[in-house]
Formats: structure tokens, C-alpha cells, sequence
């Protein structure tokens, strides 16, 4: 019986340690953070949903088949085309206008018999293409004998398609340049609030909770019924976010300060100061770095309010004004609750609305679990 | 392995029949992760003699807390309890399989705190913050034992005067929020014990609290165990209170009992090279003052990982190339012992055919390992699982035919 | 815990004053005073108005004073509770906006139990069935839920009541009951109509909430103590409506505090679709007219609704939990 001597073996010999496959333990922070992120399907969707609304705002004269500023009599408030396959190629129905003289208004009747078909690349309108060189190419439309309209037309015989599409460079600008401005002004007053403390801290919260103080719709409304009505579409645009990161910067400097609050009483913040690091040093090289993470997710959270925001003013009246094209602006034409019964795909742009938002906040969900699974 | 397995028991049951209360075989329990599966228990086997203490012993991440919550059918998801049994004898003559009881059937209802209690390892977080303790109390004897409220009360501020408390009446109208660890743990305590359990189950009770505490922790149990005759299933990663606590030592490594010995035994006489090693890590008074303390090699591998073989072999010293790495030592009992088994090759009849690599679902290739290597084997006969069920022998006649392996039968190495 | 309240109410006090002053100034800086459209008014239905005669316009409306005065005359008077003139309507601004706040009141706090009642069985269940479809299908509806914004559910609400039941829904009360005294047919008269305000504002807090919920007692399921409760042998109801989700319910009352500007902001902005006798339309209206004395009487009593309402949330809050009521 060879009871094997066990005190002996202990540490005498080398230990074969054996590979194992995936050590999770490996991967760096950011690739797991990307990981994390890629899991999540619906965020996914929702970035590459915000991507392709970007290019389409972008490149919005392209897309759209007709000048959004094209006022055309014989298609006011004309319904979306009907797609028709009797031609044996995509085409779209020849509509006819009457006016009913009972009720004063515009009756289309559509003619399914005569197609228009759809063509693709068609020369139109000029427009610019980001400021470089003028094309007049569009990427679909019909002969010069009908009008495609694939989301119907505004009161003006405007193409509601195009200026959906052309809303959205405010639209959706205006939330990311809001929420731009609001991160600056909230990182650093969130930081200096939470790092020095003390009077500082003290007013920051005061100021905070003063304007935590006033209904967000309303004060948004007062501060917009202040500016001036005779200024150009880009200065009140500039104004508007303005407006609108005047508001959001508060719960930005409240996540950042929290989150600054905690690198303050780390260990390694104290070693830093102790190692003779200066402030600017600490907060730049050992504080920002680890919060920067939050707050992107924390302002992709505060886009979807900035653009709801906008779109609410520009309803009421306070935001964008006519000339200027904007999800909120288009959505006036939709105030009148008979007029939107009669013309329901005044509606569409708030669809546009919706789409975004939904896709900011998709977005944003994804980038907080990835970065903070536990959070 | 379950002919082994059977023949422990025989022989255990011999001493006397209706001994354990509890007895766990061959327990399963995965975790479903978006990373991977987690075989948090891989075939957990042990059995609690009644009245006794057993200590339950391991790293982090070994299994223990999930094996007690198993036992309690309070694996929560994506946990799952993929086979076994946990046969509960509170009566003595007739064993219950808990796992075959639906896990929120009013018989399991039953069993969770008025046959069995538990003990967690917070106690600033097990108790809610939102109850008073006498309230939280109170709500498990309402539930198993009086439908009277005073009576409930009654009982409520008697037991925790047991576990010690100063003044029961106001701690029973106190929040947790109001008590200190120490007072917290002694309220669970109490609530555990509420309903005088046959098991109790405690799951690191004393690991949160500072020295003292413990130490008071520990007699207040010890004392009630004598008192009520309670079994304990003590889990933690401390020996020293096994030590103090313990009769016997379940000692865990990745989800799988290792060894399972007396208190004695396991510090006197300890058989697996890993027990030996936990022991080697504990700093004792009177030691060489400047000698280094031993520490285990490396760390608990990666959940998601799978380990053939034998789970300890990475980081076993005693490590034999070939062998260990293949094949999952059985367990055996030690010769002449009592109660005294092991999972280890280093022992007689531990290397068994017929199941293999099941630590990590990962079956061994048929290729030879060189056990010549071995020390200890160098001039025994090896019989290794082959893919066609064949046996290999290195340099000596084979002992083995194989149609005992195909069998299934679990035939053992032959050893002298 | 008086003392606690007695503090708070300073508190509020003193951000009140500084609301005040700061809409007041806000409206005050506007470019153009209603002065001006009021003088053009009169000119243009042929009135000459002599220089004197507008001089004793501006001494009227108080126009030519400098700041601190004119907020001086203003404030004293609020505090006796006359908010100044009403520029456009020539009557105090106390007669016309008591009546309106309290339909916003009654529609706020009607707004926030609906959105709690849908909200909290919504949020367990998701929670409790969590990768069912039903959760996925809860989960959806709240995105989207919290992604419409107030006034395109009234639009639509109204376009398919409009054209599927061709029944106009908006207002408080039918025409027949609007300017009729108080009765029990009218009360019907306005539950009938109620519900669609109370749903549209309500709606993206309910999302809200719903979510809120679910993710705090998914927290709370984890939590040990819910463990404790099991391991004593209570059922999975008990487990989970008694110990999971009183706890879960903590957030919950601290988000009523930080939904109550969404919901008095949908309330603005929703009563004008619906065309409510509440104070969004004739908020909004002051604004673009430059009412000063109206549209800043406004903005100060919403934001008394939203520092009141968070103040009793703070208050429930304190009720629910004992580690913040015995404090």
C-alpha cells in the first residue's frame, strides 16, 4: 500500500498550470465596454438609426425630389401619391384638382390608369451640397407632368418628405449642439462644485435648485418670449440652444459633481495632492478621464429632452419661426385639430419626432449599461 | 463512483442508520449567462449528521453560499438546479427529496423557516430596513407556528432575549437601521431560530463582523446548538472558526466537495492536497517567526473556463501530468477511517473509469497521457479512458477489459 | 422632524422670492412692452394721442418705472394677493388665474395617481416576468411612451375621436355645461371629458415611472433581505408586494418629485391642443401678447405647485421610510 508521501510533493515541484480559454479577466475596460454595448441589440439599432438620420439631414436636398421652399397651387394639401405597378414599373397614380364648392376646399381624385413612373437620379432643383459645389441631382422623382409627394404636401403645395428632411438639420442639431453647450457649462461647474466645495458647492446647489425651481416648459417659454423677433434664422437658432442648455447644464453639473464628490475622497486623488500634483493636474489627468464616460452617456440621455424641448417651443410659437424649417415648425401646421383630421399626414413629422427620440434614448440606455453594468 | 458512493453510505448507515438529516447527492447547479455558462456546483455530495455541525468550507466563488441556497430551493435566476438530490429527514424514518418539491408549493413554504432557517452574510442588508425586527420576526412564527399576534410577540421578544439582546422589548421595536452589526446579526439570528429548525444554515455569519463580534457570535450559536439541538450547516472561509464551530468539514473547491472529514481530521490528518494547502495559508501563533506563509498557487480559475480532470490540478502541487488533468478523481473513502472521504488520485481509489472530465462537461481524449511520470504511479498499471472505450497500459499487463468500461460499471484502478 | 418641515418651508420661501424676481426681470427685459401694441392699437382706430396722453398711459402701466421699483410695487402687492392688471384683458390678474390653476392642479395631481396606479402593477409584473413578452411589449410601450411628446398624443387622440367616433373631446365640459353652475350633470359632464387630459399627461410620467419601477425592484429582488424573507417561508406574493416592492417604492416617490415638472410642462403645452380652460393657453398667449403681470403670475404659482408637490414628496418620502423619519 503506497499511501504517496504528501508533505513532500507540496511546493517540491513545478506546477503545470494549464491553459483555460477565455479568460474574461483579459480584456481591457473599453473592449468590454464595447462588448457590452454590441450585445445590446436594440442600441445598436437605434445608433445606426441616428446615423442614417444624420446622412439623410445632411444630404437632405438630394433625398428630397423637389425644393422645400416650392410653393405649387395645383397640389395644396394634396394627399400622399398612390404607388401604382400598371405601367410594369413603380410609378405613381396622376391625381386631378377640384375644388368643392360646398365646403371651399381642395378635393384630389386620383387616375390609376395614367402611371408616372418613378425615376432615379432625376435633375431638378440646384442646391448646394455642404457649401462646396452645387449638383441638381435628386435621388428619385417623376416627369415634369406630375409631382411626387410621398408624404403629401402642406398647405402651400410645399413637399412635406423634403422638408422633413430638411427640418431635421435643426432638429436634430439642436439637441446635440443644446446638449453640447449644457456638457461644457455642466462638467465644469459640476467639477469645481465638487472638488473645492465649501461657498462654491454651496451656491452651485443653490443656483441649481432655484432653477430646479420652475417648471421646465414654461420657463423655457418666458426665456424664449424674451428674444427678439427681428434677428436672422441662424442667431435664433443659436439662441434656442442656448435657451435650452440653460436648463439642461443643471442635471449634468449634478451628475458630475456626484460623480467628482467620489474621485475626491479616492485614495489615488489624495495620493496625487500628497505627490505634490496640482489641482488643474488632478482633475484633468485623474478625475476627468475616469468621469468622462458619464457624462457622454449622461448628456446622450439629455438629447432626447433638448429635441423634445425645441420641438415644443417652435410648436407654441416661441422657437423657430417660419422661414426656418423645423419638426416643431412643421408640427404648427398641425395645431388645428379639424385641419389634421381633414389632412392627417400633417402628422408625419411628429413621427419624425418620436423616431428620434426613441433612437437617442435606445442609444443612451446602451451606452449606460455598457459603461456602468451595475449602475 | 456511485457504487462508491453507495458503499460509503452502507458502511456509514452502519454505525447507525438514521444518522443524517440531511444528505446532498451529487448536486448540479448552473448559472445561464450571456457569457457563458457558470457550473457553479458540479456534483455536490455530503450528508449533515443530526444535531451535528458541519463546516462547509472554501474560497470565494467555490460554490459554498449557492450550496446552501440550494438545499433551501432559493437559487434565483439564471441559476438553475440541473440534477441531484437533497434528501431531508426531519423526522427520522422517512427522507423528503426537497428538490422534487415545487419550489413555491406550500409544503417548500413550510420547510423554509420552520424546519429549516438561514443566516446571511450581510447583516446590514438581510434584514429589511422598512420593518421593525420584532415585526420581522413575528412574521415567520405567524406564519409556521401561531396565529395568535401576542403570541407571535410574545415569542418574538423571547427569542431575542435567547440570542442575548439587552432589552428585547425595545430591540423588537427597533429598525435595523437603529442596531449595530453585532445586534443585527443576533436578530437574524433569532429570526432563524424563531421557529426552532431542525437545519439551520449559516452562510458566513460571522465574516462581516469585527473580531469580538464574532467571537460572541460564535457562543451564542455554539450554545443554542446545544441547547435546541439544531444541526448547522456553517459555511465559511475561515478555519479558524471551523475550528471553534465545526464537528465535521465539508472542504469545497469549484462546486465540488474535495474532502469531507472530521474537525480532527481535517486538521490533524488532512488527505487533499488543497485542504493541506488552505491549512498552510493560515499564519499560527508560535510559527518560525520569519518564515514566509504559504500561499496557494494562482487563483480561482475563471468561471466561464472549463478545468478537465481534476479541478485542483493547476494549481496543485502534487500536480501528476496526464492523470490529473484527464481524469476526475472519484471519491474515496480513506482506509480505516470514519467518515474520512477525498477526491484526490493521490489516493486509493480515487481514479476511477466510467466518468470523466464532468468538472468541466469537457470528456477526456482518448490520448495517453504519460503517467509514467508519476512519482507514485512510476511502477503501477494506469488505465486511461480511451475514445473507443479501450484501455491503455503503460509498460504493465492491463487489468482492465474493455467491456468494463463501456458498462459504465466504475471500475477501479488497481493498486497495491 | 418638524423641525425638518419648518426648515423646508423657510427654504421654499426664500427660492419663491428668488423665482419671482427672476421671471420678473426675465419678462421685464422683454424688447417692447404691451404699451406699444396698445398705443398703435388706439392710434390706428383713429384716436390721436396727444404725447401727454401716452405719458399718462406709461404712468398707468407703471412702464417708465425703473426695476427695483416696479418689483417693489408688484411684489407688495402679491403678497396681498393682487398680482397687478392684466394688460390685454383690463381686469386683475387675480380674477382670471385662480379658476385655471386649480383645473391644473386638479389635473396635475389626477395625472400623477393615473400614472401611478398604471405604473406601479405595470412595473412589477415586468419586473417579476422580466424576458417574457409581456415584459418586451411593456418595455417597448414605455420607450415609446416616454419618447411622444404630450401634445401629438392629444392631437391624435382628438384626430381619432374626431374622425372615428366624430365626437369633439376637447375642453373640460360640453358647451352646454361650460358656463352652467356647478351640479351634479355637470360634474358628469366633466368626468366624461377628464379622462382624455388625465391620459395625455399622464401618459409619458406613466412610461416613466413604469420604468423606474421595474428597475428598482429588479435592484430590490436582489437585495438580501428579500432572500431573508423567502428563506422564512412567505410566499412569492408576500415576498414581493410586502418586502420588494414598499422598498422599490422609495425612488418612486422620489421621481413624483422629478416628474412634476414634466407633468405641469405637458399640462401647459397639452391643454393648448386640447383647449382646456387651464393655464397653458392664456400662459402662452401672455407671453407672445407681453403681459408681463399675467404671464409672470404664472410662472411664479406653477413653480409654487412644483416646490409644494416636491416638498410633499420629501414628506411621503419620510412617511415610507423610518431611516429618514427617525433621523
Amino acid at each position: 500500500m503506497a499511501t504517496p508521501n504528501l508533505a513532500k510533493p507540496i511546493g517540491a515541484r513545478p506546477v503545470a498550470a494549464k491553459a483555460v480559454k477565455a479568460d474574461t479577466s483579459q480584456i481591457s475596460q473599453g473592449r468590454l465596454m464595447v462588448r457590452r454595448f454590441m450585445q445590446s441589440k436594440l442600441s445598436v439599432f437605434g445608433g445606426i438609426a441616428l446615423i442614417i438620420m444624420y446622412l439623410l439631414a445632411l444630404f437632405a436636398p438630394f433625398f428630397a425630389p423637389y425644393d422645400i421652399n416650392e410653393i405649387d397651387t395645383n397640389y395644396q394639401w394634396s394627399g400622399p401619391s398612390s404607388l401604382t405597378f400598371a405601367g410594369g414599373w413603380p410609378g405613381i397614380c396622376g391625381v386631378k384638382q377640384t375644388l368643392d364648392q360646398k365646403n371651399f376646399a381642395w378635393v384630389y381624385t386620383k387616375d390609376c390608369t395614367q402611371s408616372n413612373p418613378i425615376q432615379l437620379f432625376v435633375h431638378g432643383s440646384t442646391y448646394s451640397v455642404l457649401g462646396l459645389f452645387n449638383s441638381d441631382l435628386h435621388l428619385f422623382g417623376v416627369s415634369k407632368l406630375a409631382k411626387i409627394y410621398i408624404w403629401g404636401a402642406d398647405s402651400q403645395g410645399r413637399d412635406i418628405f423634403g422638408r422633413i428632411l430638411v427640418g431635421a438639420r435643426v432638429s436634430l442639431s439642436v439637441g446635440l449642439v443644446g446638449v453640447g453647450f449644457s456638457t461644457i457649462l455642466g462638467s465644469i461647474l459640476g467639477t469645481a462644485s465638487g472638488y473645492f466645495g465649501g461657498i462654491i458647492d454651496n451656491l452651485m446647489q443653490r443656483v441649481i435648485e432655484l432653477i430646479s425651481s420652475i417648471p421646465t416648459l414654461p420657463l423655457y417659454a418666458t426665456i424664449a418670449a424674451t428674444l427678439p423677433h427681428d434677428i436672422s434664422v441662424t442667431q435664433r437658432f443659436f439662441l434656442i440652444t442656448v435657451v435650452l442648455s440653460l436648463v439642461t447644464w443643471t442635471g449634468l453639473a449634478r451628475q458630475v459633481r456626484g460623480k467628482v464628490l467620489g474621485y475626491r475622497g479616492a485614495d489615488y486623488t489624495s495620493a496625487a495632492r500628497l505627490a505634490g500634483a496640482s489641482h488643474t493636474r488632478v482633475i484633468m489627468n485623474h478625475m476627468l478621464p475616469n468621469a468622462v464616460s458619464h457624462i457622454i452617456v449622461v448628456a446622450a440621455l439629455a438629447v432626447p429632452g433638448a429635441i423634445l424641448g425645441e420641438t415644443a417651443l417652435s410648436f407654441l410659437g416661441l422657437g423657430m419661426l417660419p422661414p426656418a424649417v423645423s419638426w416643431g415648425v412643421l408640427l404648427r401646421d398641425a395645431q388645428q385639430v379639424q385641419v389634421v383630421t381633414t389632412y392627417p399626414w400633417l402628422m408625419i413629422p411628429g413621427a419624425a419626432v418620436i423616431a428620434a427620440v426613441l433612437c437617442f434614448n435606445l442609444l443612451g440606455d446602451g451606452l449606460r449599461d455598457a459603461v456602468d453594468p451595475y449602475g | 463512483m456511485t457504487a462508491l458512493e453507495t458503499d460509503v453510505q452502507r458502511r456509514a448507515g452502519a454505525v447507525n442508520p438514521n444518522d443524517n438529516l440531511i444528505e446532498v447527492k451529487d448536486l448540479h447547479v448552473h448559472f445561464h449567462t450571456t457569457l457563458g455558462v457558470v457550473r457553479a456546483l458540479n456534483g455536490v455530495s455530503f450528508n449533515i449528521p443530526r444535531g451535528r455541525v458541519l463546516g462547509i468550507v472554501g474560497e470565494s466563488g467555490c460554490g459554498k453560499s449557492i450550496t446552501g441556497l440550494s438545499i433551501m430551493q432559493l437559487v434565483g435566476r439564471p441559476g438553475k438546479i440541473e440534477g441531484g438530490e437533497v434528501l431531508f429527514n426531519e423526522s427520522g424514518d422517512k427522507p423528503v427529496d426537497i428538490l422534487k418539491i415545487g419550489r413555491h408549493s406550500d409544503e417548500m413554504h413550510h420547510i423554509r423557516g420552520n424546519s429549516i432557517g438561514m443566516i446571511f452574510q450581510e447583516p446590514m442588508t438581510s434584514l429589511n430596513p422598512l420593518f421593525t425586527v420584532g415585526k420581522q420576526i413575528e412574521e415567520a412564527v405567524l406564519l409556521h407556528q401561531t396565529q395568535n399576534h401576542e403570541e407571535a410577540r410574545r415569542r418574538a421578544i423571547n427569542i431575542l432575549d435567547k440570542v442575548g439582546m439587552p432589552n428585547p422589548q425595545r430591540i423588537a421595536d427597533s429598525y435595523p437601521h437603529q442596531l449595530s452589526g453585532g445586534m443585527r446579526q443576533r436578530a437574524m439570528i433569532a429570526m432563524a431560530l424563531s421557529c426552532t429548525p431542525t437545519l439551520l444554515i449559516a452562510d458566513e455569519p460571522t465574516t462581516a463582523l469585527d473580531v469580538t463580534t464574532e467571537a460572541q457570535i460564535l457562543e451564542l450559536m455554539r450554545d443554542l446548538q446545544k441547547e435546541i439541538g439544531t444541526s448547522i450547516m456553517f459555511i465559511t472561509h475561515n478555519m479558524g472558526v471551523v475550528a471553534q464551530m465545526c464537528d465535521e468539514v465539508a472542504v469545497m473547491y469549484l462546486g465540488k466537495v474535495v474532502e469531507r472529514a472530521t474537525v480532527d481530521d481535517i486538521f490533524y490528518d488532512p488527505k487533499h492536497p488543497y485542504t493541506i494547502s488552505l491549512l498552510r495559508s493560515i499564519p499560527r501563533l508560535g510559527s518560525q517567526r520569519h518564515g514566509r506563509l504559504d500561499a496557494i498557487k494562482g487563483s480561482v480559475p475563471d468561471p466561464y473556463s472549463t478545468v478537465t480532470g481534476c479541478p485542483f490540478h493547476p494549481r496543485c502541487p502534487s500536480f501528476m501530468p496526464g492523470l490529473c488533468d484527464t481524469l476526475v478523481p472519484a471519491e474515496t473513502r480513506v482506509e480505516a477511517e470514519h467518515l474520512h472521504t477525498v477526491r484526490c488520485h493521490l489516493h486509493p481509489g480515487s481514479t476511477v473509469l466510467g466518468k470523466f472530465g464532468s468538472s468541466g462537461g469537457v470528456a477526456a481524449e482518448g490520448v495517453v497521457p504519460d503517467a509514467v511520470n508519476a512519482p507514485s504511479y512510476a511502477s503501477e498499471p494506469m488505465v486511461i479512458p480511451g475514445s473507443g472505450g479501450g484501455t491503455v497500459n503503460n509498460s504493465a499487463e492491463p487489468n482492465l477489459t474493455p467491456g468494463d468500461v463501456d458498462d459504465g460499471a466504475a471500475p477501479r484502478v488497481n493498486r497495491k | 422632524m418638524l423641525n425638518y418641515i419648518i426648515r423646508r418651508l423657510l427654504y421654499m420661501l426664500v427660492t419663491l422670492c428668488f423665482v419671482a424676481i427672476i421671471s420678473f426681470m426675465l419678462l421685464d427685459l422683454t424688447p417692447g412692452s404691451y404699451l406699444d401694441t396698445e398705443i398703435s392699437r388706439l392710434r390706428q382706430a383713429g384716436g390721436n394721442l396727444s404725447d401727454g396722453q401716452v405719458a399718462a398711459l406709461k404712468i398707468r402701466y407703471g412702464v417708465g418705472d425703473p426695476f427695483p421699483l416696479k418689483f417693489g410695487k408688484w411684489i407688495v402687492g402679491v403678497v396681498q394677493g393682487d398680482f397687478g392688471q392684466s394688460f390685454e384683458f383690463s381686469v386683475p390678474v387675480s380674477s382670471l388665474i385662480w379658476g385655471r390653476l386649480a383645473f391644473s392642479l386638479i389635473l396635475a395631481t389626477s395625472s400623477i395617481i393615473f400614472a401611478w396606479l398604471i405604473s406601479i402593477p405595470l412595473g412589477v409584473y415586468s419586473a417579476t416576468h422580466r424576458y417574457t413578452i409581456p415584459d418586451y411589449i411593456i418595455t417597448v410601450l414605455q420607450f415609446v411612451g416616454v419618447a411622444i411628446p404630450e401634445f401629438l398624443i392629444a392631437l391624435v387622440l382628438m384626430v381619432v375621436s374626431a374622425s372615428v367616433f366624430h365626437a369633439d373631446v376637447g375642453g373640460l365640459f360640453s358647451p352646454a355645461y361650460a358656463d352652467a353652475a356647478w351640479s351634479g350633470a355637470k360634474f358628469a359632464d366633466f368626468l366624461k371629458h377628464v379622462w382624455i387630459p388625465i391620459v395625455v399627461i399622464g401618459a409619458s410620467s406613466t412610461a416613466w415611472l413604469t420604468r423606474v419601477m421595474r428597475a428598482n425592484l429588479l435592484d430590490v429582488l436582489n437585495a438580501q433581505y428579500v432572500q431573508t424573507a423567502r428563506a422564512k417561508g412567505l410566499g412569492e406574493g408576500l415576498v414581493i408586494w410586502k418586502h420588494a416592492v414598499r422598498n422599490a417604492l422609495h425612488p418612486l416617490i422620489m421621481a413624483a418629485g422629478g416628474i412634476l415638472p414634466a407633468l405641469i410642462s405637458g399640462e401647459v403645452i397639452a391643454s393648448i391642443v386640447l383647449n382646456l380652460p387651464t393655464t397653458g393657453p392664456l400662459f402662452i398667449n401672455a407671453l407672445i401678447k407681453k403681459d408681463t403681470y399675467l404671464a409672470v403670475a404664472f410662472l411664479l404659482l406653477l413653480s409654487v405647485m412644483l416646490v409644494v408637490g416636491n416638498l410633499l414628496a420629501d414628506l411621503a418620502l419620510a412617511w415610507v421610510d423610518p431611516r429618514i423619519r427617525l433621523e
